[in-house]
């Protein structure tokens, strides 16, 4: 038979490839597709064979081929035959021919047709062992290969008179029948199909690139479909998109709900029509497309106007949209935040009202506590004056502990007061121009007792040359009788307890102060917590635990008051060393806001002294309060200053005063002065004395120097002149 | 030189009769007053020397009470020492404002209250006083 003839050709001698037929790619495709990614998915769709069948069966039945579609590996995905049956039945029946080509009757070497032309991007024909040729045309887009289709003569004679039987038993036929079509099948002349090879290379390429638009144009269709179903779905925000200059070029659903203008209204319009009146003035539209011209975006939360003119807390963010380099628009997302801006105001209206009722109840608790309180330091008090008859020592030593309990609860009221305060910022504090070794002197009297009976000794190491310090002399007081307190509360019968003061290196312009005892010391770990409000470190003895564990925690904060700072330093059984720092006086800090250039062009400073007298009696400390406030009239603000007190004994008489004037500029503040005392005391009670001297200013440059050197000398004065007085008495 | 007069102007019972015995015993004359109202009338009948004001007084407060004395030329001139629970922070200015000599929150220390009375009393006063102790 033919067909065993044939096979025994060589290969080689009849798949000879034939000349690839180029033709010309699209090249705007070309360039579009140049980088494009396609999913299995898509391309399994490109080829998906029932697209392909009728163009493919009309082409094989006007050209009188059978014609084959594969993927880019070769993998046949579907067959058209004009009546080729006996071209099916022959490649079905070759089982073991090797994969591949389904026209190739060859027992060799593979068919390439496939590669070749998907490699050379043309159109490849090839003749086979059984003496027909066919053609494969690659099915490319750009860069990609899709797949190919073949095209083959169809084979006319049939080899095997059995299987022919077999088969036009499968169809439905005779075997006579079967074989007149098999013959009929003549095979279109080798130049039919190499002309028919261009047009398939044609047909195919315009096929696959309709194909491709229309799966395209499908995804996209219904990409924006699903884009404007999520945009118009989003009804809490409004989102909409502007054009660079601002005007709205988008408007969503939720625009329309939160904003109030339906599209066709607002197109076009410029989004300020949402801004406050207050906002378009203030230029806010153009500063916020500004920030998100210069950032790519821009948040603000703020009033909106809707188009009813009605107004709502809007959260807002603008994000600038981009295309290589340019800014094509803006686009915008609004978020109605009025009921939670409400629900933070609420919140914090009730965290203020919790504040503003806890503080009444504890300045109510503590001046309830007070009354009671009062009623048993008076009677305490009555008692061991001997208002009721005398005591006995026993009496009398009882009576003593009631009262100083009752002290101690006092302090604890204080306290309580005090805490409220520092939880309102109402805590505060008065400096003023103060001596310390006095005032420690003071408070380690008062101490005595309490130490006395734990038979603690108090001691005092305090330099003999202290600078006065720039602080509130009760609060000072409440710190030191506090850390005092407490170290004797800690330390053990017999011990000791010292104030002491050191100078400060790391604290520039400040005392540092301390307390140490010798008692119980603390733990690292609670030397963390021990200035934590209600902090009493537990394991301390029983004995020792009295107070509401304020203490620390108030000193902690009347130091920062004051500027300083708080610490401590100890170790479990050496005892602890509380440190804190206050504020030294300086008189050329307090001066030196009016001891400027311009101030003191005049070349001095007077240097004013007012000693205040009654012509009966002490001056009443109120009377001292207003004539200091008669004085702060009567000189220059901004050019004078009036010395805070700088006496330690109260009531202060004498009033200082550093003028940026000459004598002459001195007689006319002078004359002020005893006019507005006059005015103020017009009994005539008080008799003010005024003395001045005038400080000359070396020339030169008014620095920091100059400030400083004046400041010393103003302090020399104002020593000389108290000195002066207490000679006087 | 014949006996200074008191009037202590307070609601707690208790308060005025330790005050009164603690007065007494220095040897001042004293009189009470428990309200606002009766405060007026009693210190216009008595004319006291120097008034002990509390601040909370039922029939009005110690404030009434100092503007009201502001007003009558025969109680202008007394001198008044405020005496209250309240917290100075908050009323001493206010009070002193008002005409008010000094202020005291309860309890007072026994010493500085007795030398700021001798003071407003126009009696000589230990420079000590002053001093804390």
């Amino acid at each position: 038979m033919t067909s065993q003839a044939s096979r025994r050709v060589d290969a080689s001698e009849y798949l000879s490839p034939a000349t690839p037929i180029l033709f010309p790619s699209d090249s705007g495709l070309l360039h579009e597709s140049a980088n494009m990614e396609v999913s299995p998915t898509l391309r399994a769709e490109l080829l998906d064979f029932n697209a392909w069948s009728e163009i493919l069966t009309t082409y094989g039945r006007t050209m009188r081929v059978a014609v084959a579609l594969t993927d880019s590996q070769g993998q046949v995905l579907g067959k058209c035959h004009n009546a080729q049956p006996v071209w099916r039945l022959v490649r079905d029946a070759a089982c073991g021919w090797g994969s591949g080509c389904p026209f190739c009757i060859t027992t060799h070497v593979p068919c390439t047709a496939v590669a070749d032309a998907l490699r050379t991007g043309g159109a490849v024909m090839v003749r086979d062992q059984a003496g027909l040729t066919h053609v494969a045309v690659p099915l490319l887009l750009g860069k990609l290969r899709f797949g190919a289709i073949i095209a083959g003569q169809v084979f006319d004679r049939y080899p095997e008179p059995l299987l022919l039987r077999r088969v036009a038993k499968e169809f439905g036929v005779s075997a006579q029948r079967l074989w007149e079509l098999a013959r009929e099948q003549r095979p279109v002349s080798n130049a039919v199909l190499r002309a028919s090879g261009d047009l398939l290379c044609a047909l195919g390429h315009a096929f696959l690139r309709q194909r491709y638009g229309a799966i395209l144009e499908a995804k996209l269709a219904e990409t924006n479909g699903r884009f404007r179903l999520l945009v118009e779905g989003v009804r809490d925000h409004a989102l909409f998109t502007m054009d660079p200059t601002g005007r709205v070029t988008g408007w969503n659903g939720g625009a329309e709900r939160l904003l109030g203008y339906v599209e066709a209204e607002i197109m076009g319009q410029n989004f300020s029509c949402i801004f406050t009146r207050e906002d378009i003035q203030n230029r806010v539209p153009e500063k916020q497309l500004q920030k998100a011209l210069e950032e790519g975006r821009a948040e603000d939360e703020g009033w909106r106007v809707r188009g009813d003119r009605k107004q709502f807390w809007a959260n807002v963010n603008i994000t600038a949209l981009e295309d290589a380099g340019i800014t094509r628009g803006f686009a915008i997302i609004v978020h109605d935040v009025t009921e939670r801006r409400k629900i933070a105001t609420v919140l914090e209206e009730a965290r203020q009202e919790r504040e503003c009722l806890q503080e009444k109840l504890l300045s109510h608790v503590s001046h309830e506590l007070r009354t009671p309180l009062t009623a048993i330091y008076i009677f305490t008090t009555n008692l061991l004056d001997g208002v009721c008859g005398d005591l006995t020592p026993y009496q009398h030593e009882h009576l003593t502990f009631a009262l100083d309990n009752v002290k101690q609860l006092k302090s604890m009221v204080s306290d309580l007061l005090d805490i409220t305060r520092v939880e309102t910022h109402k805590l505060t504090v008065e400096p003023q121009h103060l001596s310390l070794a006095k005032l420690i002197d003071d408070i380690l009297s008062t101490c005595l007792t309490n130490a006395a009976v734990k038979n603690i000794t108090l001691r005092s190491d305090v330099a003999p040359s202290l600078p006065f310090i720039w602080a509130d002399p009760a609060r000072v007081r409440q710190i030191l009788i506090n850390l005092i307190d407490n170290g004797i509360k800690f330390a053990p019968a017999g011990g000791n307890v010292t104030v002491a003061t050191r100078p400060s290196p790391e604290d520039e312009g400040f005392l540092c102060l301390s307390v140490s005892d010798t008692g119980c010391g603390i733990s690292s770990e609670n030397r963390e917590i021990v200035f934590d409000r209600l902090s009493q470190v537990r394991s301390t003895t029983e004995a020792s635990r009295s107070g509401l564990g304020l203490g620390l925690f108030i000193s902690r904060e009347l130091v920062s008051r004051h500027g300083g700072r708080i610490w401590v330093e100890s170790e479990l059984g050496h005892g602890s060393i509380f440190y804190f720092t206050l504020p030294v006086f300086s008189l050329a800090k307090l001066c030196a806001h009016v001891l400027t250039a311009p101030n003191l062009e005049a070349g001095c400073v007077t240097f004013i002294a007012v000693d205040v007298a009654a012509v009966e009696g002490a001056v009443q400390a109120d009377i001292l309060l207003e004539i200091r406030q008669v004085l702060e009239r009567c000189i220059r603000p901004g050019q004078d200053v009036l010395l805070p007190s700088m006496s330690d004994a109260e009531p202060v008489e004498t009033f200082f005063i550093v003028a940026c004037t000459d004598a002459k500029g001195f007689e006319v503040i002078a004359s002020r002065i005893v006019r507005e005392l006059l005015n103020f005391d017009s009994a005539s009670k008080l008799k003010p004395v005024i003395s001045s001297t005038t400080v000359l200013l070396a020339p030169g440059q008014f620095g920091e120097e100059q400030i400083d050197n004046v400041a010393a000398r103003v302090e020399q004065l104002v020593q000389a002149h108290l000195l002066g007085k207490e000679r006087l008495q | 030189m014949t006996e200074k007069k008191i009037l202590i102007i307070d609601d707690d019972q208790h308060l005025l009769l330790g005050l009164t015995a603690k007065l007494k015993a220095k040897g001042y004359r004293v009189i009470c007053a428990a309200d606002a109202i009766s405060a007026i009338t009693v210190a216009r009948k008595e004319v006291p020397d120097l008034i002990i004001l509390d601040l909370g007084l039922p029939a009005g407060d110690g404030f009434r009470v100092l503007e009201r004395m502001r007003d009558l030329p025969d109680l202008v001139a007394i001198p008044v020492i405020v005496l209250s629970a309240r917290d100075p922070a908050d009323n001493k200015k206010r009070a002193l404002d008002a005409g008010a000599v000094a202020f005291f929150q309860k309890p007072p220390d026994n010493h500085e209250f007795l030398g700021a009375i001798r003071l407003a009393l126009g009696e000589t006063v230990a420079l000590s006083t002053f001093l804390k102790t």
